[in-house]
């Protein structure tokens, strides 16, 4: 069902995703041109992931949904760095970034120190499923994630890879 | 010039030059392509092993009868996407224009010393990033409002005790420490009706994200000692922040997360 809460929802989070995107890519001193571009694709990426992991039509879990987030991201990628001739991952990477599942990641970590610590049987278990399920969903999570970016730079294989080549008029026959 | 003379200032120069693509946190395959693509503008064969700490190379003529071997240390740079960019135009240059040694010397130096971005700008960026982290987790404007504070302090630290040379483990520990320390006081003084998400999030900005995803690309690309040891340093970092973050667990006595 569309409504325009549910639209309302989606633009806010792919809004917060682009401020999101611009801090964390800075850190890694991106040019600035790409800097625009990555929290452009962050917000198409991250509204889309939204999409699909509330819309009531097929509600995925968190990693297909990330996965075809990071698709989307893949293929627009490619004309963009063409266009400011980057390599795509300048600006992919750093529009992947509000995406990792930093959360997941140390919670699992913490799962592990508590199934260390305790000794309660019961309490002990919990920790254990906690760790397994965090752990699995950050793998997972980050294999979606850089498999669907890099599944489009596999089809345009020529168009990626000459991104940067400034003149193409001695382009190789 | 002859050829010894040719391979040895061309090895120097791309071990120096693949060097420093490591240190910035390129993706292996890239490396391999851009130094053999620099390579064979000169009519060479370049080959080369990537470690986490070292780059062995062996560069050879076409007919591989003479070579020059080098081993270089990867020097610690942090990440930066520009000098990945610009240098691998410069590899394409390379190889579009033939550009003698000399003049690819003159504008590696050019694309290395250039500046970052200014470390305010950067940590007002983060700042405001990670409290827009804290809203996609759905905590409310006070929740915002602390992670903003907490980033701005953690992340302040991080960047001063990373300028002085410390380890950058215990940085990370102390960073995720104060951080979360700062992000917990929602639940400490009662503000606002999501103080889980304020201490989940106020360490989010730690995470390596860039180092995790190049280590999954490079495991794709079948470059997987590469991939793993870099996914191996980014799992340290990442139990640093968990330990950083039991520190303040510990004292406050909270047990949400």
């Amino acid at each position: 069902m569309i409504n325009t809460d549910f639209i309302t929802a989606i633009l806010l989070d792919g809004i917060f995703a682009a401020v999101a995107a611009i801090g964390f890519s800075i850190i890694s001193n991106p040019p600035r041109k790409a800097i625009l571009i990555a929290a452009f694709l962050a917000a198409v990426g991250h509204a889309v992931r939204y999409y699909l992991m509330h819309t009531e039509l097929f509600t995925m879990s968190i990693a297909p949904a990330s996965f075809f987030a990071a698709v989307t991201i893949g293929l627009l990628a490619i004309p963009f760095a063409k266009s400011i001739h980057c390599p795509a991952e300048v600006f992919s990477f750093p529009s992947l970034l509000p995406m990792i599942p930093g959360m997941f990641a140390y919670k699992s970590i913490l799962a592990l120190t508590k199934f260390m610590h305790t000794t309660d049987q019961a309490a002990s278990l919990e920790y254990l499923v906690a760790f397994f399920r965090n752990g699995s969903t950050t793998i997972f999570v980050l294999f979606a994630l850089v498999v669907g970016a890099a599944i489009p730079v596999f089809i345009f294989h020529r168009q990626s890879f000459t991104a940067t080549r400034l003149i193409n008029k001695f382009a190789k026959k | 010039m002859n050829v010894h003379q040719e391979l040895k200032e061309l090895s120097k120069f791309l071990s120096e030059y693949s060097t420093s693509l490591m240190a910035v946190g390129v993706q292996t395959s890239r490396i391999v392509r851009n130094s053999s693509r620099i390579a064979e503008s000169f009519g060479f064969y370049c080959d080369m092993t990537i470690f986490q700490k070292t780059i062995i190379m062996t560069l050879r003529d076409a007919d591989s009868t003479h070579s020059y071997s080098t081993v270089n240390k990867i020097k610690p740079m942090g990440l930066n996407f520009a000098i990945n960019s610009e240098l691998s135009t410069l590899s394409w240059e390379a190889c579009d224009e033939h550009l003698p040694l000399i003049e690819l010397q003159r504008r590696y130096h050019d694309i290395v010393s250039k500046p970052r971005e200014s470390k305010w700008l950067v940590l007002i960026l983060v700042a405001f990033a990670n409290a827009a982290f804290c809203r996609l987790f759905m905590g409310d404007f006070t929740s915002m409002a602390i992670v903003f504070v907490a980033t701005l302090v953690g992340f302040f630290i991080r960047t001063l005790l990373l300028e002085r040379h410390w380890n950058h483990l215990s940085v990370f520990i102390i960073s995720a420490f104060i951080a979360s320390m700062i992000g917990s006081t929602g639940y400490l003084m009662h503000w606002g009706d999501t103080p889980d998400m304020a201490l989940g999030t106020s360490v989010l900005y730690l995470i390596p994200g860039v180092p995790l995803i190049n280590s999954i690309m490079d495991v794709i690309d079948g470059h997987v000692l590469a991939g793993v040891s870099r996914f191996i340093n980014a799992c340290l970092l990442i139990i640093c922040i968990a330990i950083g973050l039991s520190i303040t667990l510990l004292i406050t006595g909270i047990s949400a997360l």
